[in-house]
């Protein structure tokens, strides 16, 4: 079966400063990944790269079999939607305005509204549980909240694949299992997801494959179980152990918990 | 677990009661669009009827619609004088709103307005160096004045966009400063061309009205240039408006979802620019219009750009033909400049959004 996204020896650079070099990967239909790496690695660059936002020095990024490049902008958004890390909203838009606008790659330029958009919306704010908040100002949510509302723009897009730009982050502990709740049920309803995780610890029983991106090596791919292990992440991340001595244990009972 | 994203899917009936609302919402859109062309008209009339020598409004009404412009003075005030004018006012009032709303959306900014960020400024000295040192230019039908204001107004954006952008984004620091400073330079480049005009004619006069912004009485002909110059900018809008709502959540957001970003910044420029020169050239530096009339509209629609566009473009209309008929009228005979008006109230106007947004001062 073809991949729903796939690199092959992918590099970006920005200007001189190399970010990835030779990536290679896939992420099939149905699957729920984390994607993991110390900061600055090129997390964001990555699912930049594979929304068709950046594009490639080397390399090609394919989305169901077909390179990125060759797909038009909104062709690609109907595809792949990128849910951004930081969200800036200069005017009082609702969470229902807000969300309207992932169905922009649908729109023409002079058409409107239409019967599927309005229903895809709808969807969208019910899969993200926001529909109770539709007529709230977005700049007045909470750090929780206006993130089930990001989730929701990228969801009205209709994407097979649904990459998260660090989702959890700045969010309080119940949230972020809230949050990851989401994250379970999207997939359940056959959304495939991509996120980039910062907090390891909140990654096994949610997502069922974790990428990584290390310094200097080749980017490995396996199930939590393979890839959250003491040696593999000491090396990435550069850390003594005695530094995260909770870290694996934890790992362990969590993994455990779900089997 | 299905049960609940079941239910997750399918909207609640209290959404779906929303959506009705959401039906009322369009009607009482429709509603207010109706009300303001009323508005419009009713202004119009009773603004043509204004002046040193009043004119009843049944007067006015039986001249538009059965008139003789041989017959009596009256005819003679009303279309050669009083009509252009108003009209004059009420393209210029719609011409600023729109552009402030478009650069507005454009620097993602409620604080972006032709006059702040020198885009007035760059049109007023465009059309002083046409009417100066190139009288005779013409460009497709258009005169030296229109052209070059139009010119000058795109080079002033592109300028203070240029400047202003730091990372993607605009904040209103860099915004006001580098208008600021743009609008200062353009303003004294264009008193040097009142300098260098050694006879102190009529082109003069023309140029210091236009630095204070002032209506004067238009020639049928040139109403009729700057009336096609806003009637192409506002088509061009149009489309715009639902981009102008994706733009707003971010440009990498727009990026994403297939906006063409640079097409549409070069559009609204273009577009803004466009209305911005036939503003200047019939009223010359009005300030703080597009700030207002906006500002005024999202307080009662939203942010919607599209719902936002003919609001404000009516709303604007009337909002300036009200302070040039204030202008002509409290101090008769004499004339107040509009521009001094609008500053009046548009400058506290302006300072209070400004103390609003001051959270956004640190970069």
């Amino acid at each position: 079966m073809t991949p729903l996204l796939q690199f092959v020896d992918v590099s970006f650079s920005y200007e001189q400063r190399s970010v990835l070099e030779g990536v290679s990967f896939c992420v099939e239909q149905g699957e729920c990944g984390a994607l993991i790496g110390p900061n600055g690695i090129g997390k964001t660059t990555l699912l930049r790269l594979a929304a068709g936002v950046l594009a490639c020095s080397r390399g090609t990024v394919s989305l169901a079999g077909r390179a990125v490049h060759t797909l038009g902008r909104r062709e690609t958004a109907r595809v792949v939607a990128l849910v951004p890390q930081r969200f800036e909203v200069p005017f009082d838009f609702t969470v229902e305005q807000i969300v309207e606008q992932g169905r922009t790659p649908y729109l023409g330029l002079f058409a409107g509204f239409k019967r599927p958009d309005r229903q895809a919306v709808e969807r969208a704010l019910g899969l993200a549980d926001v529909t109770s908040l539709r007529n709230r100002i977005f700049n007045e949510l909470s750090g929780g909240e206006r993130q089930r509302v990001k989730i929701a723009l990228g969801l009205a897009q209709e994407p097979r694949l649904l990459l998260l730009d660090e989702p959890t982050q700045n969010l309080d502990l119940g949230r972020q299992l809230e949050l990851l709740d989401s994250i379970r049920a999207l997939n359940d309803e056959g959304v495939t997801i991509l996120a980039a995780m910062h907090d390891l610890q909140l990654i096994p029983g949610t997502f069922s494959s974790v990428l990584l991106l290390e310094p200097d090596q080749e980017a490995r791919k396996g199930s939590p179980q393979d890839i959250l292990r003491p040696e593999i992440l000491e090396r990435a991340f550069d850390c003594p152990p005695r530094r995260h001595p909770k870290l694996v244990s934890e790992n362990q009972v969590a993994l455990e918990k779900t089997s | 677990m299905e049960t609940e994203i079941a239910e997750k899917i399918e909207p609640p009936a209290s959404s779906r009661a929303d959506r009705r609302i959401g039906f009322s919402d369009r009607a009482l859109f429709t509603l207010i669009l109706l009300a303001l062309f009323v508005g419009l008209g009713v202004v119009l009339v009773l603004s043509a009827g204004m002046g040193a020598t009043r004119i009843g409004v049944r007067e006015v009404l039986g001249s538009l619609f059965h008139g003789d412009r041989s017959q009596g003075t009256d005819l003679v005030i009303l279309f050669d004088i009083r009509l252009p004018r108003v009209l004059a006012s009420a393209l210029v009032g719609t011409a600023l709103s729109v552009a402030g709303l478009l650069f507005q959306g454009l620097f993602r900014n409620p604080m972006a307005d032709p006059y702040v960020i020198g885009s007035s400024g760059g049109a007023a000295l465009g059309a002083g160096i046409g009417l100066f040192l190139l009288p005779r230019f013409s460009f497709l039908g258009f005169g030296a004045t229109a052209s070059m204001a139009f010119i000058g107004s795109v080079a002033t954006i592109a300028l203070v966009y240029w400047l202003a952008r730091i990372g993607g984004r605009v904040p209103v620091v860099t915004l006001l400063l580098a208008g600021f400073a743009v609008s200062t330079m353009l303003s004294y480049s264009t008193y040097f061309l009142v300098v260098l005009d050694d006879n102190f004619g009529l082109r003069t006069r023309v140029l210091a009205s236009w630095l204070t912004g002032v209506i004067a009485v238009p020639r049928w002909t040139q109403l009729e240039v700057s009336g096609l110059m806003i009637g192409c900018g506002l088509i061009f809008c149009f489309p715009l408006a639902r981009r102008l709502n994706t733009l707003a959540l971010g440009e990498d957001y727009a990026r994403q979802v297939g906006v063409q970003v640079e097409r549409t910044h070069l559009a609204i420029i273009l577009a803004g620019s466009l209305i911005t020169a036939a503003a200047v050239s019939l009223g010359g530096v009005i300030s703080f219009v597009g700030l207002i009339v906006p500002h005024m509209a999202r307080l009662v629609l939203g942010p919607d750009h599209v719902r936002l566009l003919p609001v404000t473009a009516i709303t604007g209309a009337i909002f300036l033909v009200l302070a040039d008929t204030l202008a002509r009228t409290v101090l008769a005979p004499s004339e107040i400049p509009v521009g001094l008006l609008t500053a009046f109230i548009g400058g506290p106007f302006f300072l209070y959004l400004l103390r609003r947004t001051r959270r956004e001062y640190a970069l």
